[in-house]
């Protein structure tokens, strides 16, 4: 196309050129006597593209990857801590009927399965009761469609503000948009195996999940999370 | 014209006008509008466009913008908004309006005041009007060619069949459809002069003078002359013409089955009579279609019909019927198609709201169902509203289709964020890589940018600051440490988009913008 292409042969300030070189070579040693000259790079344009295909609305979506998850190793004798406690949220408007269905049992994709905290970024608390060692999290937000939760962050701490002792499991708030620090875990897609975090053990009686919208809307959407573990000694 | 139905195509006129331009930026921008943009683009930069029999339709919609826009001073095509787009087909959705007057002695005073009000509040018509496809001015053209024919049929004069020409021409020149448009036209045509020949010849229409040769040499001399100019691109692309034919090689194809766009035949009246995936208001627009139906079989009866010319309206209730099978009986559907056909129905109900209201005694009933068929109305513009702004590209929209997530929005922000923080600035460089090039509309977002690649498959040195992947290629570029993927991006619904970006580049990013104050 030619539009693209014309752009492209733009003559470049020398100085900004420089840094793409620079940026082009992986940092490889220009020597100071080789005079630099504008690097011309092909690149292929667009192509163009007819109407894409239309996805018709459905209440299950098949898993992206056909393969099951491997499993995960824990100690023998751990239970879902997650019934008993006592759920608290960020959005006041959620009553306790609403948060009770976070620890259900009920994982399914259904409108019914799942209940919705408002926009921005949002969290749901566990008061576990008392101090537990925690070895794995499982997190449904909603898999009722092909969808990627943002700034998903596991938070486990001793008080109920997350003050004491805050120890962070997961974080894949890679931009800090969220303000809790820069995560380095990968997004990933909603399927009906829930997001299985290994939380090596880590102590706490608090356990706080954050989420800010989907690529599908800005609402935060929690069908069920379990927690795996056992009185801490 | 009366001045009552002067005014209410004001009011209509005004209605339109409202639900059509507001909020146009809101929507994100489909695959198949960035396209045009895009292609509009190099016409308004380099002053070529070459017809393309293979794919993106006729010339009219991109000269109608490029007019447009030297008539208003357009900026910079890097500088264009999506609303510049969009008032071109909005113009031509309410230039529907303006044509009514040429066809108001066929279709009554009432008929014309009610269907300018169906016509400015139809969800269909007004979610299409601000959609910078070719859809919308191709019913256009088909109005006016109906009107010239309309208005040459009554009064004999050359000018009404120059008029129709030129709105044959524009059709032809719009959209490879068109030829289903002249097919339904020619069979609604015969059927009706055997209706008046032989089921109703007490009422056939008084003799005509004869057609005058002059006259119709002058109506084909206008269609080629559009033709002509357009196909060949203002005299530059003497291959455009036999393009224009060509094309139906690859578009029989499509309709013979080799397309993603294969829908059962209710594909268009589900969308239009009764759309409620749930979650959200049901949509149906199935007040146009009672009355249409009211309308049509006045047009057969000849009775209550007040001033309108039954000859118009069966000819109106048999092409709407035809091009309506027509499409439902292709199994190429894609949703704006429905807009032909529906225009007409549109017609056929001011009609038939015309002949209801006729019909009733005592005054007293009359101005109550009056009042209801407003409230009809009133619901029609809230259904548009709704379709158009609140579930512009949502799924619950009956007329949303194959559309652009709002979460690209997101993707190009945090580009136009990331060349902020990089030394080239736009120059920098981003490589874009989808199967099948299913990376629109991002080649109109990115349009400032000057160094950017666009790739099917995976380049061998897939490597830059910045790169755009297809989700399903599940590649993973991050395993070196030198680049971070830092978000899943949802093109459109199940299809992802990943940000892979330099290490060094994301934390002066991150740098460059702080994070909000951590909530409570």
């Amino acid at each position: 196309m030619k539009l693209m292409q014309n752009s492209f042969r733009r003559p470049a300030p020398r100085a900004v050129l420089s840094v793409i070189l620079a940026t082009l070579v992986g940092g490889s040693a220009v020597r100071a006597a080789d005079q630099l000259v504008p690097l011309d790079i092909k690149l292929p344009s667009p192509a163009f593209k007819g109407t894409p295909k239309d996805i018709q609305l459905s209440s299950y979506v098949e898993p992206l990857s056909d393969k099951p998850r491997p499993p995960m190793m824990v100690p023998a004798g751990l239970k879902n801590v997650a019934p008993d406690a006592k759920i608290s949220s960020s959005d006041k408007n959620a009553t306790a009927d609403i948060l009770a269905k976070l620890v259900d049992g009920d994982k399914e994709a259904s409108d019914q399965s799942i209940f919705y905290l408002r926009k921005g970024t949002q969290w749901v608390q566990l008061d576990l009761g008392s101090p537990q060692e925690i070895f794995a999290v499982v997190i449904w937000h909603a898999h009722n469609a092909a969808k990627v939760y943002h700034d998903v962050i596991v938070q486990v701490a001793d008080d109920p503000d997350f003050i004491e002792n805050v120890k962070t499991v997961f974080n894949n708030d890679q931009d800090n948009t969220s303000g809790l620090g820069v995560g380095t875990d990968r997004e990933f897609f909603e399927t009906h195996e829930g997001k299985l975090i290994d939380t090596k053990g880590v102590k706490g009686r608090y356990i706080r999940f954050y989420s800010k919208g989907s690529t599908e809307s800005a609402l935060n959407e929690y069908t069920e999370v379990e927690v795996y573990g056992r009185p801490a000694k | 014209m009366n001045r009552w139905v002067a005014l209410a195509l004001l009011a209509a006129l005004a209605l339109g006008a409202g639900l059509r331009l507001a909020r146009l930026e809101r929507r994100p921008l489909h695959n198949d509008e960035a396209v045009n943009a895009i292609k509009t683009g190099e016409l308004w930069n380099t002053g070529r466009y070459v017809y393309d029999p293979n794919e993106h339709h006729g010339p009219t919609l991109y000269y109608a913008t490029a007019a447009f826009n030297r008539l208003t001073r357009a900026p910079d095509f890097n500088d264009f908004s999506l609303a510049r787009f969009r008032v071109v087909t909005v113009l031509f959705g309410l230039g529907m309006i303006l044509l009514l007057p040429l066809i108001a002695d066929g279709l009554g005073r009432r008929g014309t005041a009610w269907a300018a009000l169906l016509t400015a509040l139809s969800p269909a018509m007004v979610y299409y009007s601000r959609y910078y496809i070719h859809e919308m001015l191709l019913v256009f053209a088909a109005l006016l060619a109906l009107g010239g024919a309309w208005r040459y049929w009554r009064d004999r004069k050359v000018g009404w069949a120059v008029v129709a020409g030129v709105g044959l021409g524009l059709m032809q020149a719009t959209k490879e459809t068109f030829v289903l448009s002249w097919a339904a036209a020619g069979f609604a045509l015969a059927l009706n002069l055997a209706w008046n020949r032989y089921v109703d010849a007490s009422a056939a229409p008084r003799r005509a003078p004869p057609l005058n040769r002059r006259h119709l040499a002058a109506g084909l001399g206008a269609w080629l002359v559009v033709v002509l100019v357009l196909f060949t691109s203002f005299f530059t692309n003497a291959a455009g013409p036999l393009d224009s034919i060509r094309t139906y090689f690859p578009w029989l194809q499509r309709v013979g089955g080799d397309s993603p766009h294969l829908h059962p035949w209710s594909f268009y009246f589900h969308r239009l009579l009764w759309f409620d995936p749930g979650k959200g208001p049901p949509f149906t627009e199935g007040l146009i279609l009672a009355l249409a139906l009211l309308g049509a079989y006045a047009g057969f009866d000849r009775k209550h019909l007040g001033r309108a010319d039954p000859n118009l309206v069966r000819f109106l209730a048999l092409y709407t019927v035809a091009l309506a099978a027509i499409y439902s009986l292709i199994a190429y559907k894609t949703p704006w198609c429905l807009l032909g056909f529906w225009h007409t129905a549109i017609l056929l109900a001011g009609v038939g709201a015309g002949v209801l209201l006729r019909k009733l005694h005592p005054r007293a009933l009359r101005l109550a169902v009056a009042a209801l068929l407003l409230a009809g109305a009133a619901h029609l513009g809230w259904q548009a509203w709704q379709a158009s702004v609140v579930y512009g590209a949502d799924r619950r929209n009956p007329y949303v289709y194959a559309h652009t997530s709002p979460d690209v929005q997101r993707l190009v922000q945090t580009i136009e964020k990331l060349a902020r923080s990089h030394p080239a600035g736009k120059q920098m460089l981003i490589k874009v890589v989808a199967p099948d090039s299913d990376y629109w509309p991002l080649p109109y977002h990115l349009r400032s940018f000057s160094h950017v690649g666009w790739w099917d498959t995976l380049p061998e040195d897939p490597y830059a600051p910045v790169m755009i992947l297809a989700a399903g290629l599940n590649a993973p570029l991050d395993e070196k440490k030198t680049h971070l993927m830092v978000g899943y991006f949802e093109l459109r619904p199940e299809v992802f988009l990943e940000l892979y970006v330099e290490l060094g580049l994301w934390k002066k990013y991150l740098a460059d913008n702080p994070p909000p104050p951590a909530p409570e």
